[in-house]
């Protein structure tokens, strides 16, 4: 009985030893450093908006095509009205564009010197693309966010030495004549399973 | 073993006598009356049940228990909570047996460790019936796995349950050996183990307690009044159980026990039925007289929440019975009321069932951390599976108290053997 | 001989043979677990993800990507890319942009090779009425058009805590903290017992009661080993801020679908990053901060 015991204790203490010497047994390294070579093209890439916007003129032409015009097409010959905030009242063109942003008239944003620009508050032209300007002079907060990665959501790579991080502009994401955000449905939920019977074909 | 009663001469090396007394123990387990034999059987037909819904489970995926991601554990831990305390609960024979030197309750001691024994054995099959790939169960056994001890609570149950089991074999092994031989057990080898068995009951039920209250986000469970909690439920229903064993062994196994550690064990009952209950009033009262989100879980076990509301019947069904046990148990003259003492153990001892079991841990969960009412039921193979684990529990129960009673009786002995021979 | 003895022998035919016909009822009732397809021998005796050597892994993700597809019939790359040095995830949610469209949901069910019965996924969010933090009042199950008036929504999933108690609770170390701040599974590991679903305080970690289903068209064959390979019956898995993603320096697959730009991720260790800026010069906040649990993930509102 006694031997048993010894026995017992060195089976004890052995076990244990293996079980504490377990842990170095890992081998798998805790962090690697890979070739830091990027495969492709790096950076931050901001989507494109349309420099200069067209409209459909009305008729399509002779072959079938719709004519898209630029602004200046017919604001270069029309009285600028500093007054006229959406387009509903007007007679032709535009009646469809809402407006909800604010208390801003068509010439807070559009440039009445050129059509095809916008205009920022000093009056200064900046072009369609650079449009994040004109947005920035009222919702700095915004702008502050965005310039720190942390407003206007992103694809691609958040380690921007490693691969192309795709970006937004204000305008991808709103209406730029009713910039607030659409009303969504959710299209999503887990079915948890809340006690429901198992009700399935495939396993 | 130099104190053998019977002359020296008659003495066989062990590894004679010992194959033979295994021998002799599978023969008494399986010998003996009609009842004693539809008893089995019955037994052996629901562990078969139980048997044949684990393997439906193992490998068609536990999505046919009722259990989900929001209550993730069920009948199964609850179950396994309860039958640590009733392991631990049979130390309360063993401490008025060898602390105190009650003769009589020497005499039946090895029912309460016999009932360790099934119930720890009960607890493991639970445990396995409860992991998602019991093929992988070898992780957890240095060396060969990765055994996360000191830090996970389960492991540490997983180490007080199996050495509980172990010690509480080689008493009992020890004890029914020596007997079986003729001789008088040398205290040397059963009396250390006994009180270490002391505290290691203690260790297991608290122990199986921090495996909940160590759970910061679980805020029902997250009270150290958990631990102290288990063992007063567990001296309860311990007792109670082997209160009953004694009164079917009188009834049907047709066995004269003396009355006297009953009335022991009634006794203790009598103190420990109060501290649960004491413990489960001030349990209650800081939930509810402060109030707060923390205190969801239990408003939901006792009240409902809304339409949610499934375990309320389970909550006051086990409150009732433990108050009506608590009350009735005072009667003086109970010991001589055989059927009103039957009552109030099954009373005390289903209360702390449900209180323990469903009443414990299936609220831990309800309202998720993410404060969802998702509720939980048992499903109907969970039912079949548990059923089987109690059974072969109650199997294992049944077949050591056949064998133990005529050992510790001096009715089957080694050399009454060798002599008819 | 006697008659005992006669009734003695006869017992012992009858025991025989109880014995045979119990044994033979024990290997019926268990006889599920042989018709196999159920383990492989290989499978079962796979060690511990920190002790396969370069070799041993490289033969286990080869046999993943086969059995990926024998099983599904789709070739998939399993790969298991490592923690770069220096590098410390950290994600933030805005909680004024967030509009509860549930999109995250969706993408990270279809990047993890969620089940497509149960439409598992690792996020939830909450709609919570404007006026409390109390998520008691908060609600899954909402399904109108969002942002709903006085409403504000909190996407939810594993915070990866820098004191993660799932870690401590696992008995076989199954699941670990990396040197970049994910918490991880291993798949292949994992026994199932679901203790660290209990230890969890953000609900974060899912269980497979099942064998996920996926038709072979829909799988993500873009996989790792650590994170969104098609799990295994009977194992838990979490959220592992798309790691096979974002170790390469990509962008979790939650945050580019996320319509709102409320999503904001990064190596909270470079200064410069998107993260630090959040962090520094927000209001912000995390879940369930009493707890202890120091999460990698934290919440801010703008307004």
């Amino acid at each position: 009985m006694e031997r048993l015991l010894r026995s017992l204790a060195i089976v004890f203490l052995v076990t244990a030893t293996v079980a504490i010497a377990g842990c170095g047994r890992d081998v798998v390294p805790e962090t690697e450093a890979y070739a830091t070579e990027p495969t492709g093209p790096t950076g931050i890439e901001i989507r494109p908006v349309p420099s200069v916007p067209t409209l459909a003129a009305g008729a399509p032409d002779a072959n079938g095509h719709q004519v898209r015009v630029a602004c200046s097409a017919c604001h270069s010959m029309k009285k600028p009205d500093r007054t006229q905030r959406g387009g509903k009242p007007l007679a032709t063109f535009h009646q469809g564009t809402h407006v909800a942003h604010g208390s801003l008239t068509c010439l807070s944003c559009h440039n009445e010197q050129d059509y095809d620009t916008l205009r920022l508050a000093d009056s200064r032209s900046v072009a369609f693309e650079n449009v994040m300007e004109l947005c920035a002079q009222c919702h700095g907060p915004q702008a502050r966010n965005y310039a720190h990665d942390a407003h206007g959501g992103m694809s691609g790579y958040w380690d921007t030495t490693r691969g192309v991080q795709t970006r937004n502009q204000c305008t991808h994401c709103h209406a730029p004549h009713a910039p607030a955000f659409p009303a969504m449905r959710p299209t999503f939920k887990p079915r948890d399973r809340f006690l429901s019977p198992v009700q399935e074909s495939h396993r | 073993m130099d104190t053998a009663t019977t002359e020296a001469s008659a003495k066989p090396p062990h590894w004679v006598s010992y194959p033979r007394f295994l021998m002799r123990a599978i023969s008494a387990a399986t010998d003996g009356s009609f009842l004693f034999y539809a008893w089995m059987t019955g037994l052996t037909a629901v562990f078969l049940v139980g048997a044949n819904a684990w393997a439906h489970q193992v490998t068609s995926g536990m999505i046919y228990t009722h259990m989900t991601d929001h209550v993730s554990w069920g009948l199964y831990i609850a179950n396994f909570t309860f039958l640590v305390g009733v392991a631990a609960g049979g130390v309360m024979m063993v401490i008025p047996a060898y602390l105190y030197n009650d003769r009589k309750m020497q005499d039946v001691v090895i029912l309460g460790e016999l009932l360790a024994i099934a119930a720890i054995i009960s607890c493991l099959m639970f445990v396995i019936a409860d992991l998602g790939r019991p093929d992988r169960f070898w992780h957890m056994m240095p060396p060969i796995g990765r055994f996360n001890f000191p830090f996970s609570m389960l492991t540490w149950d997983v180490i007080v349950l199996n050495g509980y089991l172990l010690i509480n074999l080689h008493v009992v092994g020890y004890l029914l050996y020596t007997r079986f031989l003729g001789k008088t057990p040398n205290p040397r080898w059963y009396k250390p183990f006994v009180l270490l068995s002391i505290a290691w009951a203690i260790s297991i039920h608290t122990v199986t307690a921090f495996l909940y209250s160590g759970l910061g986000g679980r805020p029902l469970w997250n009270s150290a009044l958990l631990a102290p909690r288990f063992l007063a439920s567990a001296f309860v229903s311990g007792p109670a159980f082997i209160i009953l064993t004694m009164l079917v062994l009188r009834r049907f196994g047709g066995l004269r026990l003396p009355v006297q550690p009953m009335d022991t064990l009634m006794k203790i009952m009598r103190v420990t039925i109060l501290i649960n209950l004491l413990m489960l009033i001030s349990e209650l009262f800081t939930e509810f007289y402060a109030g707060g989100a923390h205190t969801s879980s239990a408003r939901y076990l006792f009240f409902g929440h809304g339409e949610a509301n499934a375990l309320v019947p389970w909550i006051w069904t086990a409150i009732v019975f433990n108050v009506v046990a608590a009350v009735l148990i005072m009667r003086p003259t109970l010991i001589r009321h055989t059927g009103m003492l039957a009552t109030i153990c099954v009373l005390a001892f289903m209360g702390s069932w449900i209180e323990k079991g469903m009443g414990l841990i299936v609220p831990g969960f309800v309202p998720s951390p993410l404060h969802e009412y998702v509720e939980y039921l048992p499903s109907n193979l969970e039912w079949r599976l548990a059923a089987g684990v109690i059974a072969f529990g109650l199997l294992v129960y049944s077949a050591s108290i056949k064998v133990a009673i005529p050992i510790m009786r001096g009715e089957m002995r080694f050399e009454q053997e060798t002599s008819t021979k | 001989m006697t008659d005992k003895a006669k009734g003695i022998s006869r017992r012992r035919v009858i025991k025989g043979l109880g014995a045979t016909l119990g044994a033979a009822a024990f290997g019926a009732a268990l006889s599920p677990l042989f018709q196999g397809g159920f383990m492989s021998a290989k499978e079962l005796m796979q060690r511990h993800y920190k002790e396969l050597s370069p070799e041993d892994k490289k033969e286990v993700l080869e046999r993943l990507q086969a059995d990926a597809k024998e099983t599904f019939g789709r070739d998939v790359t399993i790969a298991d890319p490592r923690p770069r040095p220096k590098t410390k995830f950290v994600y933030a949610i805005n909680l004024s942009l967030c509009n509860g469209s549930g999109k995250c949901v969706e993408a990270c069910h279809k990047e993890n090779n969620h089940d497509r019965i149960t439409k598992q996924s690792y996020i939830r969010v909450l709609e919570m009425p404007k006026g409390t933090m109390d998520m008691e009042r908060g609600n899954t199950t909402y399904n109108h058009t969002v942002p709903a008036k006085d409403k504000f929504y909190m996407p939810v999933q594993c915070q990866q805590c820098d004191e993660p108690p799932c870690v401590d609770v696992c008995p076989v170390q199954a699941t670990w903290k990396e040197k970049d701040g994910i918490v991880v599974v291993d798949y292949n590991w994992c026994i199932g017992c679901r203790y660290c679903m209990a230890a969890c305080p953000y609900h974060a970690r899912r269980f497979n009661w099942k064998k996920p289903y996926i038709p072979p068209e829909d799988i993500n064959p873009n996989q790792g080993y650590l994170s969104n390979r098609v799990r295994q019956q009977g194992v838990v898995e979490k959220c592992h801020y798309c790691l096979h993603r974002t170790r390469e320096g990509r962008l979790p697959a939650c945050l580019e679908a996320c319509p709102t730009g409320a999503r904001v991720f990064g190596n909270f260790l470079d200064p410069k990053s998107s993260v630090r800026w959040v962090f520094e010069n927000k209001r912000v906040y995390v879940l369930k901060e009493e707890l202890g649990t120091k999460p990698s993930f934290f919440y801010f509102f703008d307004k």
